[in-house]
């Protein structure tokens, strides 16, 4: 199950949600808006963000990135991090910011639509 | 552009870069750096995994996986080398068979005019019922009117064949040329590949233009390949051609299987051959082909030439009373040319070559059964170390398939030498017969395809067994386990084979059988004459530019020359000679019997000479012979067979009847016994006989009947001949005997192969019973130990280990049998003297397979009796 995240080896895991299926394609995206990064920033930026809620599964996350990477959405290549470790970083392509403007308007159609059956109200007019 | 593919190891360094950037962060939160570094991999999770499903998603995994079937299954072959060198020898011979005939299909029924771009638009056209020789059916009036009216048709071109002679250079060279009509190579969409074709000569088509275009090989040996051929003069029959185009190579004219040498307009008939048929109605010397029009059927054009056909009948109705209807043809089955005599043959031919290679497959699934039975444990290992089902399947086809694809490739060897056989059935003949198979792409796509479906048909059966045998590892991998419910399992699987395969060797034996007992049955019917110790040799006058009444005086010298030779008994002259295809038709009018509406009045006619009936030992029943005194000045005379005299003559005295050849009115003066003229099979056919002397041909068959060896006598003929003519040549010399294997050579060539397949089939059969029997007995080692230990005898093992064989040939022979008798009807067309349900054939290939069943069973039957009952017991 490639884009399933996995529940974390330790640390209250009642408390975190695993990531559903094709979301974690929408959120690395999405963080790679503000401008390139490398995969363990961008990991660790969904889960801040998110406010620890999402624990993203690391191997599901590079998998995932050489997914969209194949898909031509974002493109990579080797640099130097701010501590100066070598690492790879990620950058949105225009196919990437395109598919990321109809992925988020496919959420929020889908909130939207849970949001009514499950509160009897559009829950996403609050976010 | 081209991107390569991202590395594994690529993949692996960004993670290890995860890890140093991660621990990087958790000790600025204050974590120390062995508890950062842990942190890190922790928090991860399984960095192998991730590592792997890179590894599987950026690969190709199933060809891995096939790459790696292949070298194992190489290796496993090249372990049982005994297992690998029987199975590909069994399958080559099964694969061969089928290529060999379907190279021959390929090249005859597929390919039936070679050299022409799509064949499926054009369609022959006859005239009348269809029949196996039929003379060309239009005149070319008619034919000009029906190509000016038709719209089904792109074009309709219309030729004519026979042969002719280039003279310019001492010797005439014989050669087979075609009168063609003006957009000859235009239907046909061929390109001269020098010059052009003939289209230019349309406005002159009937008074015709002396242009030629040459054949490729008569370019190639003829004309020295000369690139400047073109302008250039070729003689014809004495006369003039200007040579204006090359055709390509491989095209060979209209007719399947033969080959045309040159080919010159229509109009140039009354040239070649001093005829004026050209301005008649109702002479019929054309045949037709027509290319169809984008979306228009055959049975359109068909009904539309019927339509047209019927006003130009009305019109003309003097010219139009035989038969008017039309009917056409794909050009695969044609009735002008060879595959006229392929078409029911090679099919049923290729049937029986499928049969021979299932035969193969259920020996090769035999085998394999044998084989995983003892590979079981290899099975269970790989299945406890966790390979899917699917996988070991997989790893299974992939052998059958390099098995199969090895036998493939021997057996194309052997097509490439196979393929020409079929000229190898064929005696020297005048006729330009180009038959033969050839292994080309299409031969090659085909083998390939047939030894893979092979592999599947032979080794889905026994690799699913075998999979499903191992999918208890456990068991399996105890040693007891293999001896005995996997021994069961499978001899109830093999015996089911087993007795398959005697049914259909049954049916295949059954099939030879027939075939071979019919041709036998040909071969020693009486053919109406003596085909021993007579000579024959071709010659044709017209070249040499004799005129009639000079070819006629050199006929009468030659005659008397040869007959006094020492050891010459008489001598004769035909424009034919029996059983080689050189007969030909005319239409009759029997005085006082009048035709149906439509009837066919159209003969079998020899041109004969002086004593012909007495040459050939043909009996006269009422009247006399031809004699030197039916010459031009005489009363025209013919003599006609018993079979023309009963149908229509029916209880009258035939002698002194009048009777119309092709519109010239004789006189019968000889009743002949029927013979055969064509082909040995079929039924005798009227026939009419006219002389030499009074119908004078220039191309002529001279008979000598001699005391003797025939060919003895050849160049003591040859003397006399050039004594007076020294430039003359003598063709196609050769024996009455040699020269009538043509009528035959069809049955041959379906007897030879049935015949062979028979063999195979039986031997094929018994090596599976072999295998079997032997099998079984070897697993039931113990327990027939335990059976001589509590008192069974030798000869009780021995006679049941027989019986265990005998047991499966019942069982496959009544399969068989049943099998026959339904399936055997097909060959009714192909077989002569014989029943389709001859019971003694049936009978005696019965006993064959039991013979050969019994045979198989002796030796594991032998080595059942000879077992010691202490060792059986111990070895387990």
């Amino acid at each position: 199950m490639p884009s399933l995240g996995r529940m974390p080896p330790q640390d209250n895991p009642d408390d975190r949600i695993a990531l559903l299926q094709g979301t974690l394609d929408l959120l690395i995206l999405k963080t790679l808006v503000l401008g390139s990064c490398h995969g363990q920033g961008i990991a660790r930026s969904i889960q801040r963000q998110s406010e620890e809620v999402f624990f993203v599964d690391h191997g599901s996350l590079y998998l995932a990135l050489q997914r969209l990477e194949d898909k031509k959405w974002i493109s990579a290549k080797w640099g130097v991090s701010e501590n100066n470790r070598k690492a790879r970083f990620y950058s949105l392509t225009a196919k990437g910011r395109q598919q990321l403007v109809e992925k988020t308007s496919e959420w929020q159609r889908l909130t939207r639509a849970m949001g009514l059956i499950l509160d009897g109200r559009p829950s996403s007019e609050e976010v | 552009m081209f991107r390569r593919r991202r590395s594994a190891d690529d993949f692996a360094e960004e993670i290890k870069s995860h890890f140093e950037l991660e621990a990087d962060e958790l000790q600025s939160e204050g974590l120390s750096e062995e508890e950062a570094r842990r942190r890190a991999r922790v928090e991860f999770g399984n960095a192998q995994t991730a590592q792997e499903r890179f590894y599987l998603r950026s690969r190709i995994v199933w060809f891995d996986n096939l790459l790696h079937d292949i070298k194992f299954a190489s290796r496993q072959l090249i372990r049982n080398p005994s297992f690998a060198s029987i199975a590909i020898v069994t399958l080559a011979l099964g694969i061969a068979a089928n290529s060999t005939i379907f190279s021959w299909i390929n090249s005859t029924l597929l390919d039936p005019i070679p050299g022409i771009a799509h064949t499926s638009d054009m369609i022959t056209i006859m005239r009348g019922e269809r029949s196996e020789h039929p003379t060309p059916p239009f005149s070319y009036l008619d034919f000009a009117d029906l190509r000016d009216s038709t719209r089904s048709f792109t074009g309709l071109l219309a030729y004519h064949d026979d042969y002719m002679a280039i003279t310019e250079s001492g010797k005439p060279e014989r050669i087979y040329g075609t009168l063609a009509s003006s957009n000859y190579f235009e239907v046909l969409g061929v390109r001269p590949i020098l010059g052009r074709s003939l289209e230019s000569t349309a406005p002159n088509e009937r008074r015709g233009t002396a242009e030629a275009v040459l054949g490729y090989g008569l370019w190639q040996n003829h004309f020295g390949a000369d690139p400047s051929i073109i302008g250039k003069i070729v003689h014809i029959n004495l006369r003039p051609y200007t040579i204006v185009g090359v055709a390509p190579e491989g095209f060979q004219g209209c007719k399947s299987g033969l080959r045309s040498d040159l080919w010159i307009p229509l109009g140039m008939d009354s040239q070649v051959w001093g005829s004026d048929r050209i301005k008649y109605r109702d002479v019929l010397w054309l045949n037709v082909l027509g290319k169809l029009k984008p979306g228009v059927d055959h049975h359109q054009a068909e009904n539309e030439l019927n339509i047209l056909m019927q006003r130009l009948a009305e019109r003309f109705p003097d010219a139009h009373k035989g038969p008017n209807t039309i009917s056409s043809d794909p050009l695969w089955r044609s009735p002008f040319g060879a595959n006229v005599y392929l078409y029911g043959t090679l099919p049923i031919l290729f049937a029986l070559a499928l049969v021979l290679l299932l035969l193969a497959c259920a020996n090769l699934a035999n085998l394999l059964l044998v084989g995983s039975v003892a590979r079981r444990r290899e099975f269970a290992i790989r299945l406890s170390i966790g390979a899917t089902r699917w996988r070991l399947v997989l790893q299974l086809m992939v052998e059958n398939a390099l098995i199969a694809l090895a036998g493939g490739g021997l057996a194309l060897l052997l097509t490439k030498w196979t393929a020409h056989g079929l000229s190898a059935f064929l005696p020297p003949t005048t006729l330009p017969l180009t038959l033969n198979g050839r292994v080309d792409r299409t031969v090659l796509v085909a083998t390939i395809m047939i030894s893979l479906l092979t592999a599947a048909v032979s080794g889905v059966l026994p690799a699913l067994r075998a999979s499903r045998l191992a999918l208890a590892p456990v068991s399996a991998l105890k040693d007891e386990a293999l001896n005995t419910s996997g021994g069961i399992h499978k001899s109830r699987l093999a015996g089911g084979l087993v007795v398959g395969q005697i049914a259909l060797s049954m049916l295949l034996l059954v099939c030879a059988g027939l075939l071979v007992s019919s041709q036998q049955k040909a071969q020693d019917s009486y053919p109406g004459f003596d085909p021993s110790h007579m000579f024959l040799a071709s010659f044709d006058l017209k070249p040499m530019g004799y005129s009639r009444a000079q070819g006629i005086e050199f006929d009468k010298q030659m005659l008397v020359r040869l007959k006094s030779l020492p050891g010459v008994q008489s001598v004769t002259l035909g424009d034919f000679s029996p059983l080689s295809y050189t007969i030909h038709t005319d239409f009759i009018q029997p005085e006082g019997y009048v035709p149906g509406k439509n009837e066919s009045m159209e003969v079998d006619r020899g041109v004969a000479g002086p004593e012909y009936l007495r040459t050939v030992r043909t009996a006269l029943l009422a009247g006399r012979d031809f004699t030197d005194r039916d010459n031009a000045s005489a009363l025209p005379v013919s003599i006609v067979n018993k079979a023309l005299a009963d149908r229509y003559w029916q209880g009258q005295d035939p002698i002194g009847k009048r009777l119309q050849v092709a519109g010239h009115w004789t006189t019968v003066v000889g009743v002949a016994a029927n013979g055969k003229y064509r082909r040995l099979v079929y039924d005798t056919a009227p026939l009419v006989l006219i002389p030499m002397l009074q119908s004078y041909r220039t191309d002529q068959i001279v008979y000598v009947r001699v005391a003797g060896d025939p060919m003895a006598y050849a160049s003591a003929v040859e003397r006399t001949v050039h004594g007076l003519n020294s430039d003359l040549p003598l063709f196609n010399e050769t024996t009455l005997a040699a020269n009538m294997r043509m009528g035959n050579a069809f049955e041959r060539i379906a007897a030879a192969f049935a015949g062979s397949f028979g063999l195979l089939a039986l031997i094929l059969a018994a090596i599976g019973v072999y295998g079997v029997v032997a099998y079984a007995t070897k697993q039931r080692t113990h327990e027939i130990g335990i059976r001589m230990a509590l008192g069974a005898g030798k000869r009780d093992i021995f006679r049941q280990v027989l019986g265990r064989g005998l047991h499966f040939a019942g069982l496959g022979l009544v399969l068989g049998l049943i099998i026959s008798f339904a399936l055997t009807r097909y060959l009714r067309g192909m077989l002569y003297g014989v029943g389709t349900a001859d019971w003694l054939t049936f009978v005696m290939v019965a006993i064959l397979l039991c013979v050969a069943t019994l045979i198989a069973c002796f030796v594991p039957a032998r080595r059942a009796a000879s077992i010691d009952p202490m060792q059986a017991l111990r070895t387990e």
